[in-house]
């Protein structure tokens, strides 16, 4: 582990400690040019340091804009009508979750942990609803060459595209519906500055997700740059 | 050479949060929170009232709980515990510091931004910290 007395090498310079034992810098062993896989490392962490911090500017955006709807939000309807006072401390299940997976890097020392994000228990729910489209869809469509389509082709075809559409219209309810059900803390009628509110936080968690992605990336990188 | 730290694949990981009001509130509208048979929730609201043993304590916690995944900061809190917050260097749950309304993000007091500072840098940042 590199301690706070060694020299830290500087990307992409020839400077190198010249403490004994220490090989650094653009030249490696033996006077021998520094590996492509350095070169490809070096770039991978400097990308990744680069998204971190633009992600993190576009979520400081994000932020605002969804401050700014609350804070209309609690103007039209009223400081106490959305305050903290009114979560719900009963017992309760996030309807919007993450799934962590170990995408362990080259070196079996490095962690990095991808997150992926569930929104709305939409995957979970989407599971049985989703199963069904597919089955319907993967149904081999009787081809209609030029000639008058079939009944049963066209309700063969019909009932794919209702599949699929059914599928679509029943993700898009139970997503207006779990909304509804975050909102219905505030009341059964709310200001459509809230609502607006709601989507800005959903948009921040989907950058949250990227930036925790990103520096999973950059510290994995860095880990390695380090060795 | 250091074993590597397991990380469980997890499937239904929470997002824990420790900030303001407005900013717990807009998460809590994004349908993150979470409150568990023992009236446990994944999220502390920090006000002028909050003192920073309960902040360390919040931090402790979430940071253990193994179903938690991604904990969300207010940097301007975090500084309150900035100890704490820059001796942690597991991978999950993650750690990361989000700006609030009155103090933006600065990228000088990132945890993870000094980490990897000092590959750009002849000053080990975080070596003054420790």
């Amino acid at each position: 582990m590199a301690t706070a007395t060694e020299e830290p090498r500087l990307l992409g310079s020839a400077l190198a400690a010249e403490d004994a034992g220490e090989i650094d810098g653009a030249v490696g062993e033996q006077g021998l040019p520094r590996g492509d896989d350095d070169d490809e490392e070096i770039l991978r962490f400097m990308d990744s340091v680069d998204g971190y911090l633009h992600l993190m500017d576009s979520l400081s955006s994000t932020l605002r804009q969804g401050w700014l709807d609350l804070a209309s939000a609690r103007h039209s309807m009223g400081p106490t009508r959305v305050s903290s006072t009114l979560l719900d401390h009963k017992e309760q299940s996030a309807a919007t979750k993450l799934q962590v997976v170990d995408h362990a890097g080259l070196q079996l020392s490095e962690s990095k942990p991808h997150f992926a994000l569930s929104k709305w228990s939409l995957q979970e729910e989407c599971y049985s609803t989703c199963n069904a489209g597919e089955q319907a869809s993967s149904e081999p469509n009787l081809r209609h060459r030029g000639s008058a389509t079939t009944p049963e082709d066209g309700n063969h075809e019909r009932d794919a595209t209702k599949a699929g559409s059914s599928t679509g219209s029943d993700t898009s309810s139970h997503v207006q519906r779990a909304r509804s059900k975050a909102l219905s803390v505030f009341g059964a009628l709310v200001s459509p500055k809230l609502r607006t509110a709601q989507i800005s936080f959903e948009t921040a968690l989907e950058l949250i997700l990227e930036l925790a992605n990103s520096r999973s990336s950059m510290l994995a990188s860095f880990s390695q740059l380090k060795e | 050479m250091a074993g590597r730290a397991n990380i469980p694949t997890n499937s239904s990981a929470l997002i824990a949060i420790i900030a303001d009001e407005d900013t717990v509130t807009g998460f809590l509208l994004a349908g993150v929170g979470n409150v568990d048979l023992r009236k446990k929730t994944n999220y502390l609201i920090v006000d002028n009232k909050t003192t920073v043993k309960q902040i360390e304590d919040a931090f402790k916690e979430f940071t253990a709980r193994e179903d938690i995944a991604i904990v969300l900061i207010s940097q301007y809190v975090a500084n309150m515990i900035r100890f704490l917050v820059d001796g942690y260097n597991k991978p999950v749950p993650a750690i990361l510091e989000i700006p609030s309304k009155d103090h933006p993000y600065d990228p000088a007091h990132d945890s993870v931004l000094s980490r990897v500072k000092y590959l750009f840098s002849a000053e080990s940042v975080a070596s003054d910290r420790r």
